[in-house]
């Protein structure tokens, strides 16, 4: 279905959206329910699809960003420097890495949690505003605290030399190579509460009776879980799976709080590297190009996810 | 589906969901007022002065709110009905901030700009504020040029038009060392990296550490390569970075095995570059668990007795015995002999926006924190900042340093070089050239780039720019 | 969900609850441990003293609630008509809804200050909030979307039988059985326009427009970096939001289940 038709009655007025468009019934317009989403629709073009316009007129400038300062036309330019920008694939790189680990490592935690959740545990709703509190905080909050506890001195390698694992302590946050999972851990601790509440949610529809039912059949806990609950929780897992990919592809404040993209480029991400390209390296015709990219990237990559598991979903 | 039938009032519904939208975004925005000034006349001030009224907004990165507040009182003895409120900006976002802001009345009168590219570059914001040059003109007259130090001229100049008004300039190229601990373990300060190397390794032994720099904050990273290139050859650097050195010059790549030696040879403390300079390096110094760091002339307001034990509880130290902090000139790694120099820039300066509707007060505020005898007192005592007015230095005798039996005489001459530096810090390096050196001076550090490789990509940068 | 007999495999439930939460309680101690280093609970008194604390509060509370305001209507609306009315182009509509998820908020800000300035709103409260509220409809829309699948047809077509109009089915039937997903939508956009920080930082310049995530920064500058002050304020910060998140535990779970992603 095309969306001239729609667009073209999104000008006129509201109570002209109504009329009658030939094809329908005539007790039922086909366009009796735009007025409902049009607010959101507007908040969202005015807001959001107005500037994605900009960023694509901006990624064919070069431009420092600065509203007195004129820009220059280059064309496509900046998308061709982007294509052999080392650092853009390696921050790409980065994403995908950092998204199979925090997705996987988030759902395991998240599902395990939810389901002990749902069994009888003193303390419970200590227990679960303790795992959601990190959602509720300002990444900026804790950033300083992270970086605190990975440090030379930190928390993280006292509590190594203590289990007698001192042979292991090192400044995490110094080598790209134990900065990563560093950012990955933080994001973890960050993002599971959500992960947690959307399963705890999705297990509270489960019904009893299916699980009175397996048990009869002799089936143990963790075969349930297997076997009954985690396929039941499909649908949560596939819509976590794509605003997992969406967080990961935006990802920015804790990199750019904790290691700055670094070091040399190591904990570079998409968004860290937009940032800094327009902040500090006064390119946002550049930076506009990245944004472009980004973009692309994601509406791609959410409705890849979202057809793969649709179809999973009819098998 | 229940929508196929259509609703009877298709109309009042869609009137219905509009106002409901209208009136949530008409009850949000709202506004408020701020107060006016208590005036307090005080001697110094002319009829003139006094006459002259305004609300002033500046805005900046530095200085900090006490200072400012100091400042600010100053300029109120004399101007008792302008009233001005400092905003300070973080560092990092100041820039994208800023852009917006001026290009809107609504936004500051009075901006901080800094030379070079940093947050706050001249260039940038040149087409957002007005010339300065027929204020300070007459303030100082037209040979205004000779009265206020150099590096708040030419650095703060963009085609002609004086951007900012120098309020005072910082100098790197020296360390600082506790002294405390230095003395604890009669060790002297190192001229020679066998020297530095056997104080570190006592230190060690001790349980101390040496020297801590933040080098994940490059630039920083860029004061200590600096220092390395001034011990080779002064004023290199600086030469380079206006395009008339080559970066792939042999004498850089000297340097950067200097630089790559601080981090093999022990010197560095273990994972530098997953440090920042601020707040990690400082707090760890003020904190007594490192003995050395790479600052410059600005951490000189650590030697007043306030100043530190206000750094060192901030470190997190409970109840702080305040450390006696000395300047020491970069050791001599390349063996040349030649130390001590220093270099060096305007700090900031004071803008006023060419959309703001108060500009003759706000040119009266710049002018005097800038150029006159008073305001640029207040400056010099804070000792964050050298004076950008020549003649003016601090009153000693009104400073509580926490040692001034050691910390006098040093710091005297420690300032003193300053003022004859020839060099610059950050005024020729472009915001490319910048990036290139993050990834130069981290890329040797962590040996993932040679010396080759990194000052290349230095050259490529300064090649572009042609 | 685990079926637990036995006193001993109860322990060992709870053993593991406990184990699987510390990871996440560590950090917050550590915070709180940061906050009161150096002058302890003077840090406390420290940020008090910037003066500046009920003004922000003020800001940011004004801000989040007309946030919540704005989404809430909008997506209560649109998630209903996306869920039981015909659209033309129903689909489309929903995922350029969807699509707008993925926009960073740091790339917009340039472009939506132009937009902001065109309507002379800038240094106004609803510059950040209208932009705020745009970020988060998307997701709103997506949950409250489930939800109102959720809800049978038959109720309203009962109600239609008896002459109620479209809005009057919403108002007296929908809206009541949704308090719910309420929760849901207050606590997410909550979290996100009183956490937000580019934005007012960019939109609002006066002072007395300031916001609390604002508050740290007060501790930092070129020079200085009072890490003690930057944890007080942060952690001030965050009680408001801690303690609403508390108040709505029970309903804001409930309205996921509710709703839920499926």
């Amino acid at each position: 279905m095309s969306t001239a038709p729609a667009h073209e009655t999104l000008g006129r007025p509201v109570n002209a959206t109504g009329r009658p468009r030939g094809r329908s019934s005539p007790l039922g317009s086909r366009l009796s329910g735009l007025p409902w989403i049009l607010p959101a629709i507007v908040l969202v073009i005015g807001l959001i699809y107005f500037p994605i316009g900009y960023l694509g007129y901006a990624s064919t400038l070069n431009w420092n960003g600065f509203i007195l300062s004129t820009p220059t036309s280059i064309g496509d330019a900046n998308y061709a420097k982007m294509f052999g920008d080392p650092v853009f694939w390696n921050a790409l790189w980065h994403t995908v890495f950092f998204y199979v680990i925090t997705f996987s490592v988030q759902t395991f935690i998240g599902f395990t949690f939810a389901a002990v959740m749902h069994s009888r545990i003193r303390l419970g709703n200590l227990y679960k505003a303790i795992v959601f509190v990190p959602v509720v905080l300002a990444p900026a909050t804790m950033a300083p605290v992270f970086r605190q506890i990975f440090d030379q001195f930190g928390q993280f390698n006292w509590l190594l030399s203590s289990i007698g694992l001192g042979s292991l302590t090192r400044p995490w946050l110094a080598d790209p190579t134990t900065a990563m999972p560093v950012i990955m851990f933080i994001t973890v601790w960050e993002w599971t509460g959500l992960t947690f509440v959307l399963y705890y949610a999705a297990m509270s529809q489960l019904s009893p009776e299916i699980l009175e039912a397996a048990r009869v059949d002799g089936a143990g806990n963790f075969r349930t879980l297997r076997s009954i609950v985690w396929p039941m929780c499909r649908g949560t897992t596939a819509a976590l799976a794509v605003l997992g990919l969406i967080g990961a592809l935006k990802t920015f404040d804790i990199p750019y709080l904790v290691t700055h993209g670094g070091p040399n480029h190591g904990t570079e991400f998409l968004g860290t590297y937009i940032y800094y390209t327009m902040a500090q390296g006064k390119h946002f015709g550049y930076a506009a190009t990245l944004a472009i990219a980004l973009l692309v990237l994601a509406v791609a990559g959410g409705v890849l996810l979202r057809i793969s598991t649709s179809r999973s979903d009819k098998e | 589906m229940w929508g196929a039938k259509r609703p009877n009032s298709r109309r009042s519904a869609s009137i219905g969901i509009v106002s409901v939208a209208l009136l949530v975004a008409s009850a949000c925005s709202g506004s408020s007022s701020t107060a006016a000034p208590a005036a307090t006349t005080a001697p110094g001030a002319t009829a003139a002065t006094t006459a002259l009224t305004g609300d002033l907004t500046w805005w900046g990165w530095t200085p900090t709110a006490d200072l400012a507040t100091q400042m600010i009182a100053g300029f109120n003895k004399v101007y008792p009905n302008v009233k001005v409120t400092f905003v300070s900006k973080p560092i990092d976002s100041y820039d994208s901030v800023l852009g917006p802001a001026i290009t809107s009345s609504k936004g500051p009168d009075v901006f901080n700009v800094a030379p070079g590219s940093l947050n706050g570059g001249v260039s940038q914001f040149a087409p957002g504020a007005i010339d300065m040059t027929p204020a300070i003109t007459a303030a100082l007259g037209s040979d205004w040029k000779t009265k206020v130090a150099p590096a708040g001229v030419d650095p703060m100049t963009v085609g002609g038009k004086l951007v900012g008004l120098q309020v005072g300039a910082v100098y790197s190229g020296w360390m600082w060392i506790n002294q405390d601990i230095f003395d604890k373990y009669s060790l002297k300060a190192p001229t020679t990296l066998a020297e530095w190397k056997t104080v570190c390794s006592t230190l060690k032994t001790n349980g101390v550490g040496c020297f801590v720099q933040g080098a994940g904050q490059w630039a920083f990273d860029m004061d200590t390569f600096e220092a390395i290139c001034e011990n080779i050859a002064p004023d290199l650097y600086t030469q380079a970075a206006q395009g008339k050195v080559k970066w792939t010059d042999p004498r850089f790549a000297q340097a950067m095995a200097n630089w790559k030696s601080l981090f093999d040879q022990g010197i560095m403390q273990d994972g530098a570059v997953g440090l920042q300079q601020y707040p990690d390096a400082n707090n760890l110094f003020l904190s007594g668990k490192y003995a050395m760091v790479m600052m410059g002339s600005w951490y000189t307001s650590n030697t007043v007795k306030e100043t530190m034990v206000n750094g060192m509880t901030a470190a997190g130290v409970t109840s702080p015995t305040p450390i006696t902090i000395m300047p020491i000139p970069f050791p001599d790694l390349a063996g040349s002999g030649k130390t001590g120099t220093m270099f060096g820039d305007a700090d900031y300066g004071l803008a006023v926006s060419a959309k703001s509707s108060q500009q003759e007060a706000a040119k009266a505020f710049a002018i005097w924190i800038a150029t006159s005898q008073a305001g640029q007192q207040v400056v010099a005592n804070t000792l964050n900042l050298i004076p950008a007015l020549k003649g003016v230095g601090a009153q000693w005798d009104q400073i509580n340093l926490v040692n001034p039996s050691k910390q006098l005489t040093a710091l005297q001459a420690y300032q003193t070089t300053a003022v004859s530096s020839i060099s610059q810090r950050l005024g020729d390096v472009s915001a490319d050239l910048n990036t290139a050196f993050r990834d130069a001076l981290i890329g040797m550090a962590s040996g993932q780039k040679t010396a080759d490789q990194a000052l290349q990509g230095l050259q490529a940068v300064q090649d572009a720019a042609k | 969900m685990f079926d637990i007999h036995g006193r001993w495999s109860r322990l060992g439930l709870q053993l593991l609850a406990t184990l699987m939460i510390l990871p996440f309680l560590a950090p917050l101690v550590f915070g709180l441990q940061g906050s009161l280093g150096g002058l302890g609970l003077g840090n406390y008194a420290k940020v008090w003293n910037t003066g500046i604390v009920p003004t922000v509060f003020m800001n940011s509370a004004i801000i989040s609630v007309c946030t919540i305001a704005i989404v809430y209507a909008c997506t209560m609306l649109a998630a209903f008509g996306f869920s039981k009315l015909r659209i033309m182009g129903r689909e489309v509509w929903f995922w350029a809804i969807l699509a707008a998820l993925t926009v960073p908020e740091a790339v917009i800000l340039t472009p939506l200050f132009v937009v902001a300035s065109n309507f002379d709103l800038y240094d106004e409260l609803i510059a950040v909030i209208l932009p705020l509220a745009a970020l988060q409809v998307p997701f709103t829309i997506l949950i409250a979307r489930n939800f109102f699948d959720g809800v049978p047809n038959e109720i309203m077509e009962a109600a239609r039988v008896d002459g109620a109009n479209g809005l009057q089915v919403f108002w007296s039937i929908v809206l009541p059985l949704t308090r719910p997903i309420t929760a849901a939508i207050i606590v997410f956009t909550l979290i996100s326009s009183w956490n937000s920080y580019l934005l007012p930082m960019l939109m609002l310049t006066d002072q007395s427009k300031q916001v609390v995530t604002l508050l740290p920064s007060f501790f930092t500058s070129q020079y200085t970096n009072d890490q003690t002050g930057v944890l007080a304020a942060a952690v001030i910060t965050a009680v408001p939001e801690v303690l609403v998140y508390l108040l709505f535990q029970k309903s804001f779970e409930r309205g996921l289940s509710a709703g839920a992603l499926k």
